[in-house]
């Protein structure tokens, strides 16, 4: 089972880039092959990592997202998943070729980073916080998902408006098409956003009553955490920004303009918290020495070594 | 050509002849019976023609003969004009086209496949020879070439048009303006499309829009009483086509489903003093009215952009002079195109049909070399066909001695066995026939097979 695990590791990022070669390949020729197989590719792939996922994660008792290799991977295989459900819900399958190529990047960075195996970060054996963590990366990226779609309107729509009749003109979906994809991926990512706040939540507290715990820390777990308090402001602004698409008829440039605007706010805005604001978020990794030794207290042991440093 | 016959194509078409000739040529269906029928006559007593299919559009008359190896087609074909009283002269004249044997089927396969086609991949040609040799198949079974021939051209037109994009994007100016349409709506069902003006032009456009489904009309004129003939007009029109789509029936019987249906409530005329009005509930304003000064100014537009949150606005100026007034595209989210814009949509479309010719060709000439090789063989056909008929019936014979004799068991699994015997005779057979070093020994081989093998010879033993 290992060798097969470490052959399919080294097979997904070949995998990835020969389905954004399928895509590629519809995007400038719309060959009814690659029409039809681009999707079928992507969602074995998808299956495919999943499976893989699932053995790694068994094998190590933990959530495979501890080094950056695997988190690369998990974040490759969140933006094909997420992607192949908008695909399937508008049908539009043009714009694949960015999602996928992103996806092969990731996959190909994955391979070329350390495996890092000696250095995890043992809270991703605790279910809560491994929910938390999943919740939060589909999320994203499902909300960057929104992102490149506004992109996309806004660049179409200035190929229009300058009657530019090219490549991107004829291959790109209604700017209609585009509009909606985005905002299915909202929909997508904000109930994900929520659940993977009120989880990080309840796992907080959870956390909080544990014994052993150092008391700097649980006085540090708090929701007026600035990492929290951003997170509620992002889910609010798009939970804002969807009622104004279904109750309020925001439609076009100026809805693709404000879902790229949210998008870059949390960008710089999740950089500046990290940066200038104190915040439990932050987990330096630990030594293999405190995951190969359990102890009855781990969880504990783990939160205090890694949001103190100690031990 | 190998074979009992032959296969010929004489054609006058847009690219060998101008209207005047082609007019000449035309033969409308009544025609192209006659033609047939005096085709089938003249092989009752003179045997020389096989068979015939007329095909005739606005384009091009083409006439496909299979007549018998060393007849000559073209007196035939002249006999047959003359007898109908068509203008023969036209097919053997210089504005003609004539081809024989595979030259004759790459024609046509080119032919059903859009590449001979006025506008390059155009779909229409292919029913238009369907409906050609379905009459020729209501009249006179063609023979087995031209049978074969036409099958072969409908999978050739199918795989070329499956297979590459010969046929994708608009190539007409009104079909321009419903694809430029969908680069902003996708799904034109659920948006407003406004006509203004109710000429020629914009009946035609409004035609394709309703066509692609588009959710609902408005006709807009400065006189009402023609927009709201136009309208009657195009709602009886779709009324009538969904009908017969709903129902797949025609004539009289459409006609009384249509009035239980009702008229086609997407379409609608308004007053020229609601033109404002009527901008601001659409998404698609097309406008083609002949006045001499722009009749759509930037405060209406403006005044109809307020409400709609974003949503763009597409306008389409299809007038000379223009109806939309220049400013009204420096209005945010309202997209304003001209017939130069559609014109450079159809130019790009056109070239990129043309790019995907390389790719058309070698589909065609895959098809081709499997007719060539059908072609080939078929000399071979009916003394192999002998062979496997006396094959089959020692396998059917021996079969039933065992079914007396044994289980019924046994005698499905020895009737299995010499199916499997018999392919693999006949397999290797039609493998060496092929492989002859030269048509007279392959000729010499058949006889030997027909002496040993045939009816007559199996009646005698």
């Amino acid at each position: 089972m290992t060798a097969l695990v470490t052959v399919l590791t080294i097979l997904l990022p070949i995998l990835y880039l020969a389905v954004w070669a399928d895509y590629l390949w519809l995007f400038y020729t719309e060959h009814p092959v690659a029409r039809r197989t681009c999707s079928r590719a992507a969602a074995a792939v998808v299956i495919l990592h999943m499976g893989v996922m699932v053995i790694r994660g068994v094998a190590l008792q933990r959530l495979p997202m501890g080094t950056q290799a695997e988190f690369m991977s998990a974040l490759a295989l969140a933006l094909l998943g997420t992607y192949l459900v908008v695909e399937r819900r508008l049908r539009a399958k043009n714009t694949g070729f960015l999602t996928t190529g992103a996806a092969g990047l990731m996959m190909l960075s994955s391979a070329i980073f350390e495996p890092g195996a000696a250095q995890v970060n043992p809270l991703l054996s605790d279910p809560g916080f491994a929910g938390h963590a999943v919740l939060v990366l589909l999320s994203y990226t499902a909300l960057s998902l929104s992102f490149l779609y506004a992109i996309l309107y806004l660049v179409l729509a200035r190929q229009l408006m300058r009657r530019r009749f090219g490549l991107l003109f004829r291959r790109l979906p209604a700017l209609e098409t585009l509009e909606r994809m985005s905002v299915v991926s909202v929909e997508m990512g904000v109930p994900l956003l929520f659940l993977a706040l009120a989880l990080g939540h309840l796992w907080m507290y959870d956390l909080a009553d544990r014994p052993g715990l150092d008391p700097r820390l649980a006085k540090a777990l708090t929701p007026w955490d600035a990492k929290i308090l951003f997170s509620w402001v992002i889910f609010l602004g798009y939970t804002a920004g969807l009622a104004g698409h279904r109750f309020l008829g925001w439609r076009g440039r100026r809805m693709n303009i404000m879902a790229v605007a949210a998008f870059v706010t949390i960008v710089v805005g999740m950089g500046a918290v990290h940066h200038f604001f104190p915040t439990f978020h932050k987990f330096p990794t630990m030594d293999a020495s405190a995951v190969a030794s359990p102890r009855a207290d781990a969880p504990a042991y783990a939160a205090n070594h890694l949001l103190t440093g100690e031990r | 050509m190998a074979g009992a016959t032959s296969l010929h194509v004489r054609s006058i078409s847009h690219k060998t002849a101008p209207t005047a000739v082609r007019e000449r040529a035309h033969l409308t269906e009544e025609r192209a019976v006659e033609l047939m029928d005096a085709l089938s006559a003249g092989s009752a007593s003179e045997p020389a023609c096989v068979s015939v299919i007329p095909v005739s559009t606005c384009n091009r008359t083409e006439i496909y003969l299979e007549v018998k190896d060393g007849a000559d087609a073209d007196a035939i074909l002249r006999e047959a004009l003359a007898a109908i009283g068509a203008d023969c002269e036209v097919f053997f004249s210089e504005h003609a086209l004539r081809l024989d044997g595979l030259e004759a089927i790459a024609h046509l396969y080119r032919l059903a496949s859009g590449m001979e086609s006025m506008m390059l991949g155009e779909p229409q040609i292919t029913a238009q020879l369907k409906d050609a040799y379905r009459l020729a198949r209501a009249h006179h079974e063609p023979g087995p070439g031209l049978l074969r021939a036409f099958q072969g051209a409908f999978r050739a037109g199918k795989r070329v048009r499956t297979e590459t994009r010969i046929s994708t994007g608009a190539v007409s100016v009104a079909f321009a303006a419903v694809e430029l349409s969908r680069k902003f709506f996708d799904r034109l069902g659920k948006h407003r499309a406004l006509l203004v003006g109710a000429g020629e032009t914009g009946a035609l456009a409004a035609r394709h829009f309703l066509q692609h489904d588009i959710g609902h009309l408005t006709v807009v004129n400065r006189s009402f009483e023609r927009a709201e003939a136009l309208a009657a007009t195009l709602r009886d029109e779709q009324s009538r086509q969904l009908v017969e789509a709903d129902l797949d029936i025609e004539g009289e019987s459409a006609d009384s489903a249509r009035a239980l249906r009702g008229p086609d409530s997407r379409i609608i005329a308004r007053p020229w003093d609601e033109l404002g009005a009527a901008i601001a509930n659409a998404d698609v304003v097309l406008s083609t009215t002949g006045a001499t000064e722009p009749v759509i100014l930037p405060a209406m537009v403006q005044a109809a952009v307020k409400d709609r949150h974003g949503l763009p606005l597409f306008m389409l100026d299809i007038a000379v002079p223009r109806d939309i007034h220049p400013d009204v595209a420096k209005i945010g989210n309202v997209f304003v195109f001209g017939l130069e814009d559609l014109d450079e949509i159809v130019q790009g479309n056109l070239a990129a049909r043309r790019g995907q010719i390389p790719h058309a060709e070698r589909l065609i000439g895959e098809e081709l070399a499997e007719f060539g090789q059908w072609l080939e063989d078929i000399d071979m056909r009916p003394t192999v066909a002998e062979f496997r008929a006396y094959l089959e019936e020692l396998k059917d014979k021996q079969v039933g001695f065992v079914r007396k004799k044994q289980s019924d068991e046994l005698a499905d699994e020895v009737d299995k066995n010499l199916q499997l015997f018999i392919k693999k005779v006949l397999g290797r057979s039609m493998s060496s026939l092929r492989n002859s070093e030269s048509r007279e020994e392959r000729a010499r081989h058949l006889e030997t097979l027909r002496a040993l093998f045939s009816a007559e010879e199996r009646d005698a033993d």
